[in-house]
């Protein structure tokens, strides 16, 4: 049967164009519109390695159980913890994510979610100077000029380009690509840089002095000469990129990794975020960044409209609290301050640095996700995960923060819960039963 | 060699990273790898193998290397993946994120294995569990 306008769940693009024609008989699935990464992450459907059975390790082997047993045996982990971990990953619903806050308020425990080690710092630098945002319809629709800095968009959020940034028709760049001047910013050159009409390939770590530099150009100074080794960038070609802003209509800037996971974090997207302020003295200008996994956006959203703050909650007082570098996910496992971990829909042994997954792999620790990877491996407990937009309904938030809610165009395969929500209900309800006992 | 390693997406790693496919020869293939420019291969003495060292030595993982004219000298990449966060900065700078993009690192030929990603996992992070 053939299914249309599906949303992709795969990076905060959030494509909701996918057409999926699913054989259950045959177990084949063919997937329109969606990219190399959205398509692979279809086939799971059908997969032939798709975990399907809950396991634990008991005495260093991994068995198969019921899904009650493995219920039972997280809730232990979790409720004999002094400082449970949960690491809410972004590849669920927000609905899913709101099950795991509650739980990690009630035990008094720390969660984090994949937001931090992605863009934390990018929204750290927010709270610091604010931004002037846009939802991705605006860029489509008025940006003559896009600007990527710090990210590798053809690689990283494939349809980015053709269906919000430099290749679609919108209402004032009817010509597409021929009405949109694109310029990176990049150490490399990137599959992306190489399809822009201007690349500035700067120094690693050099974000900082490059954005201060075009600042004081739009100021009407002249930067320090040294600028130019410290960034490899000659004060020319900041001077051309600076007027080629102040002369379009409408400037859209992407942020990646590349700004916010360099050295100076928060503060090349602080300098970012004030040189955008003071753009708009000239022209339209807005700043957003380009949220590599699906629901990562709605982490933040989320955690700050329960909790206050948008990622590395701490509950162990009782109210929440945040402080990133000591209540964050990375420095918690680095420090060795939590001593169980729940790890839902990321793969967080494989993303962290080698001190602080040595450490998680330590602990005892629940891992919920739908095919084999080095976080299950190392997990004492794996609860199959169900698939968000293919198997049930939910809410993400794409890449501009905007909510979209998804539908799904099959069932969850397990008889024993409709959604990774359902699971961590039912994983609560163990919980609460335990702790009150 | 010193360097200074960069971490990022390529669409292969995300097409198998996505696709469930860690675990598979190809994932190995597509994310083991030291991209560096042909400069710093030839100063290496063109090895067929690198190890990629963790600034205080603590951590190394060997990898194939692969000459690219994307990189400038002194710069080398991993895409972002479990070799490459065995080497990356664990140090946040109070903003809980790692240095996925600019740690400093060191570059040398090696005969040492090249992990999967599991064997990185068992050997490495689970004292061969
Ligand atoms: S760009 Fe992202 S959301 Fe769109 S199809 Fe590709 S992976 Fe899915």
């Amino acid at each position: 049967m053939v299914y249309k306008n599906i949303i992709c769940p795969v990076c905060g693009g959030s494509c909701d164009d996918v057409q999926v024609n699913l054989d259950k008989e045959n177990g084949t699935i063919d997937v329109q519109n969606a990219c190399k990464m959205g398509n692979a992450k279809f086939q799971e459907v059908v997969s032939h390695h798709r975990l399907l059975k809950p396991t634990i390790r008991e005495n260093g082997k991994v068995k198969d159980v019921s899904w009650d047993e493995a219920l039972e045996m997280a809730a232990d982990i979790l409720v004999n913890a002094k400082k449970p971990f949960f690491f809410l990953g972004s590849e669920t619903s927000c609905e899913a994510q709101e099950v795991g806050l509650h739980i990690a308020e009630y035990l008094g425990g720390m969660a984090d979610s994949n937001a931090t080690i992605c863009h934390g710092p990018t929204v750290m630098g927010i709270q610091e100077s604010g931004m002037v945002g846009a939802t991705a319809g605006q860029a489509k629709n008025r940006a003559d000029m896009i600007v990527y800095w710090g990210v590798n968009a053809l690689e990283s959020m494939p349809r980015h380009m053709s269906r919000y940034g430099v290749f679609p028709r919108g209402y004032w760049t009817k010509r597409g690509r021929f009405d949109r001047t694109m310029v990176t910013v990049d150490p490399r050159v990137t599959p992306t840089a190489a399809a822009a009409d201007l690349h500035l390939q700067l120094n690693p770590n050099s974000d900082y002095e490059l954005l201060s530099a075009m600042f004081t150009i739009l100021n009407g100074k002249e930067p320090h000469p040294s600028v130019e080794e410290i960034t490899g960038i000659p004060i020319s070609v900041m001077k051309q990129t600076v007027e080629m802003m102040k002369e379009s209509n409408f400037v859209a800037i992407y942020v990646g990794l590349g700004v916010s996971s360099s050295y100076g974090k928060h503060r090349n997207i602080e300098i970012a975020l004030n040189f955008v302020k003071e753009m708009n003295n000239y022209t339209k200008c807005n700043i957003g960044a380009l949220r590599g996994h699906c629901n990562v956006a709605g982490f933040n959203q989320l955690a700050s409209y329960l909790y206050g703050y948008p990622f590395g909650l701490d509950f162990t007082k009782g109210y929440p609290r945040y402080n990133p570098g000591e209540t964050t996910c990375v420095d918690l496992l680095r420090e060795k301050d939590v001593d169980a971990a729940f790890v839902m829909s990321a793969d967080l042994m494989d993303h962290i640095p080698a001190d602080s997954a040595q450490y998680l792999a330590d602990i005892p620790m629940i891992c919920l996700d739908i095919a084999p990877c080095p976080s299950t491996t190392a997990a004492d407990v794996v609860l199959p995960g169900v698939i968000d937009a293919m198997e049930c309904d939910g809410t993400f938030y794409r890449l501009d923060n905007v909510p979209v809610y998804f539908e799904p165009f099959t069932d969850s395969p397990f008889s024993e819960t409709k959604s990774n929500e359902d699971t961590l209900k039912q994983l609560f309800a163990k919980v609460k039963a335990k702790k009150e006992a | 060699m010193e360097a200074l390693l960069n971490t990022g997406s390529t669409i292969d790693e995300g097409r198998l990273a996505k696709g469930g496919s860690k675990y598979t020869d190809d994932y190995t293939k597509e994310c083991a790898v030291c991209w560096m420019c042909a400069e710093d291969f030839t100063s290496l003495g063109c090895p067929e193998k690198v190890a990629v060292i963790s600034r205080d030595r603590k951590y190394s993982v060997a990898v194939t290397p692969k000459v690219t004219e994307a990189m400038r000298t002194g710069q080398v990449f991993i895409p972002r993946s479990i070799w490459a966060n065995v080497v990356v900065e664990p140090d946040t700078f109070s903003t809980g994120s790692p240095r996925y993009k600019g740690s400093p690192v060191f570059v040398e030929p090696t005969d040492d294995e090249i992990l999967s990603a599991e064997e990185v996992v068992m050997k490495m992070y689970m004292g061969g569990k």
